[in-house]
């Protein structure tokens, strides 16, 4: 009796280890026709990310894994170095000041040959045709700061600082073309000590009053919504970033098609029309996917 | 909203996983601590002193050795499921009534002899209840592997944070708790199963 | 190679000491706080339960239902109600802090044995010192153990307060995983590690010491 007690425990034990272990490898690996697409945290970059899945997905029969959402550039880009993922979207003037630790270079042709050189080099990573917007960082105030100090310039900006609060992302602070070469240039001193957060959140905290200025992406979304007074970087302090998909080498040579499906989008998507799908993201709250599905189909290309 | 299933079944699989490997190790120490004697108190603190560890400190620095995705969440989870289950198998071992561990001795049994046909059957429900902990614990965590990276249930939340969307939220965080309490429920129903057949009755 | 990376480590520390300084301190802050907010309403809670035994299940079940809710969904609620910055952190931290205690104070109170009761009432003794003299002082140990469990608690979801602007070791962290930078995430992680390790041994200590002599042995 106790025999057959025990055996039954024990194969009850074997199999939800093998139960287990099958998860186990079903969760581990992929597979080799397998692309995975990553992307930043914030909306437009995981807009774009969703883009490239769904384009490569109607167009081959490789099986496509999103990574999007997985955090900033540099988790973004030590990911695509080490293979964690394929593709994903880059700006220009990031992959210059960010990644290459170069100093800011104005022209956006010019930008673009020198990272397309050097990722190649350094890295192995090509950089494919730029999708045509140009998503720089800048910095915004909310009406009311606009409204009591008149501010229009960053230089206009800095006479006032002493009473205005500064908040940005975490990235921001950490960056050749971020936070300290900002302030080098034009002698910000922000009052008490500047608040970071999540990248997605700074809109609703300058919405609040949190703070009074953040730096924002040019093509962002919720500016309109929170009524932000985008300022001009008078003495060009941040260079231009135009997206466009990167892919490592290896991939490429694996999947040449790759190429010429992804420069589809070459062009295709300028300021303006970034600008309005990250609000529809973003503040209208509709799906990455519809939004992305929307786009393409609109444009022919699925 | 999109299709939450495959992200479901992700957020299974992963914690799944990471029990499994962590039963398997979390058993072998509680033996280990039963026979060894000296060893238990250390393992036992060991165990304690990882599940103090904040849950973000310990994810940051498993990425730094094992990168982002769904191995450093597992590695993670593993950590973290370690304490009950090693702490439920030795209690159970310990909690076996001596005139059985002598009777077996007298039978010339080995020591793994009298494991496999004694004191594991006995200790059985304890080592399973150990597990359920460790599960339904691991399903809640699971949710933090978003942040280093990992898919499962914690990207409709994450997103729902950064999107000031009370409805996404719900979406990744609905299924999580209702499966934690599914577990837990059928886990405690065979739990009791097995005290009642247990040799002990 | 090892040996170099903990000397750049070191080296970044000294370089930021003021920085890591201040997130400890704004950390012990946000832990002090909630801890404190905690026991305020959990210890009388508590109390008020074990005199009402028939709320008290439901109300512990559905604390325990709440203590499933994962840190970062319960951060994304407080942050739809209060927005960004210290109140939704504080928010989710005295709600985690809550629980531990609500279920110890509970359970150390309603496990006083009934003969000590039943003796306190003989010798004349009012309810409120029966609770005062009797009931605290051997629940105490209990008490504090959950005290313990919620510092560990809010020591840990404390580090997601860096994500929305309430600062603390988090913020450390964060930085560290936006920027895929080492140092950073080890100035945030250890720090807030000791400081987890360190509190819960010594509240044990202080547990110990505090635990009646007979009871000694009955953990808790």
């Amino acid at each position: 009796m106790r025999n057959k007690i025990k055996k039954k425990g024990i194969k009850l034990i074997a199999a939800a280890m093998i139960l287990m272990v099958t998860a186990l490898a079903l969760a581990g690996c992929g597979s080799d026709n397998e692309i995975k697409i990553g992307s930043k945290d914030f909306g437009e970059n995981i807009v774009l990310g969703e883009m490239f899945a769904q384009l490569i997905e109607s167009n081959t029969d490789l099986k496509v894994t999103r990574k999007l959402n997985m955090g900033g550039t540099f988790v973004c880009f030590e990911a695509l170095k080490k293979g964690d993922i394929d593709i994903y979207p880059e700006y220009t003037g990031t992959g210059l000041t960010a990644q290459l630790k170069l100093d800011v270079v104005g022209d956006p042709e010019e930008a673009y040959r020198i990272v397309s050189e050097e990722f190649d080099k350094q890295f192995g990573i090509t950089w494919l045709t730029p999708l045509g917007l140009n998503n720089t960082y800048t910095l915004a105030v909310s009406n009311e700061v606009y409204e009591k100090y008149g501010v229009e310039t960053y230089s206009d900006l800095a006479k006032v600082s002493g009473d205005l609060v500064f908040g940005a992302d975490h990235e921001f602070f950490n960056r050749q073309d971020g936070f300290e070469g900002l302030v080098n240039v034009y002698g910000f001193q922000f009052k008490g000590e500047p608040k970071k957060m999540d990248i997605s959140l700074k809109y609703q905290a300058i919405g609040n009053g949190d703070m009074d200025v953040t730096d924002i992406f040019a093509t962002d979304g919720p500016i309109r919504q929170y009524n932000l007074k985008v300022l001009t970087d008078d003495k060009g302090f941040f260079p231009p970033y135009y997206a466009a998909p990167i892919i490592r080498n290896e991939t490429l040579e694996k999947h040449p098609e790759l190429k010429d499906i992804l420069n589809q989008l070459g062009g295709m998507i300028d300021d303006a029309t970034m600008t309005e799908l990250n609000y529809l993201v973003d503040v209208e709250g509709q799906s990455v996917e519809s939004v992305a599905l929307n786009f393409l189909s609109a444009q022919g290309l699925i | 909203m999109s299709n939450l299933t495959p992200l479901i079944i992700e957020h299974l699989l992963i914690v799944l996983a990471a029990v499994a490997i962590s039963a398997v190790i979390g058993v072998s120490l509680g033996i280990l601590s039963y026979w060894v004697r000296p060893l238990d108190k250390i393992i036992l603190w060991v165990a304690e002193i990882i599940q103090t560890i904040p849950t973000l400190a310990l994810l940051a620095m498993l990425m730094i050795l094992f990168g982002l995705g769904n191995i450093t969440i597992i590695a993670g989870l593993v950590l973290y499921a370690l304490m009950p289950i090693i702490r439920n198998t030795y209690i159970g071992l310990e909690a076996i009534p001596a005139h059985l561990k002598d009777a077996a001795r007298g039978m010339g049994m080995s020591k793994p002899q009298q494991l496999i046909k004694i004191e594991i059957p006995f200790s059985l429900p304890l080592i399973f209840s150990g597990i359920k902990i460790a599960l339904v614990n691991s399903l809640s965590i699971a949710v933090m592997g978003v942040l280093i990276g990992a898919g499962g249930l914690g990207y409709p939340i994450y997103r729902g944070i950064q999107t000031n969307s009370l409805e996404r939220i719900l979406s990744g965080a609905i299924p999580v708790v209702l499966m934690a309490m599914i577990l837990d429920y059928l886990m405690t129903k065979m739990e009791k199963w097995m005290v009642r057949k247990s040799p002990q009755n | 190679m090892g040996g170099n990376a903990v000397m750049t480590f070191v080296a970044f520390c000294i370089d930021h000491q003021k920085d890591i300084f201040n997130c400890l301190v704004r950390h012990f802050q946000l832990v002090g706080i909630s801890v404190a907010a905690g026991m305020l309403i959990a210890i009388p809670l508590g109390i008020f339960l074990s005199r009402f035994k028939h709320f008290a299940l439901a109300v512990l079940r559905l604390a325990g239902m709440v203590q499933t809710i994962p840190g970062l969904v319960m951060l994304g609620f407080a942050l739809l109600l209060f927005g960004i910055g210290l109140p939704p952190a504080l928010f989710v931290l005295s709600i985690y802090a809550i629980l531990p205690i609500l279920q110890n104070t509970y359970t150390g109170i309603t496990e006083v044995e009934k003969s000590y009761i039943e003796a306190a009432k003989g010798i004349g003794m009012t309810n409120g010192q029966i609770l005062r003299k009797i009931e605290i002082p051997l629940a105490l140990s209990s008490i504090v153990g959950g005290i313990r469990t919620s510092v560990v608690f809010t020591v840990s979801w404390a580090t997601l307060a860096g994500l929305i602007g309430a600062g603390g070791l988090g913020d450390l962290i964060w930085t560290g995983l936006s920027t895929y930078n080492t140092n950073y995430i080890l100035a945030g992680a250890v720090p807030s590690a000791i400081v987890a390790i360190a509190l819960s041994g010594l509240i044990s200590i202080i547990q110990k010491s505090i635990t009646p002599r007979g009871l000694k042995g009955v953990s808790v």
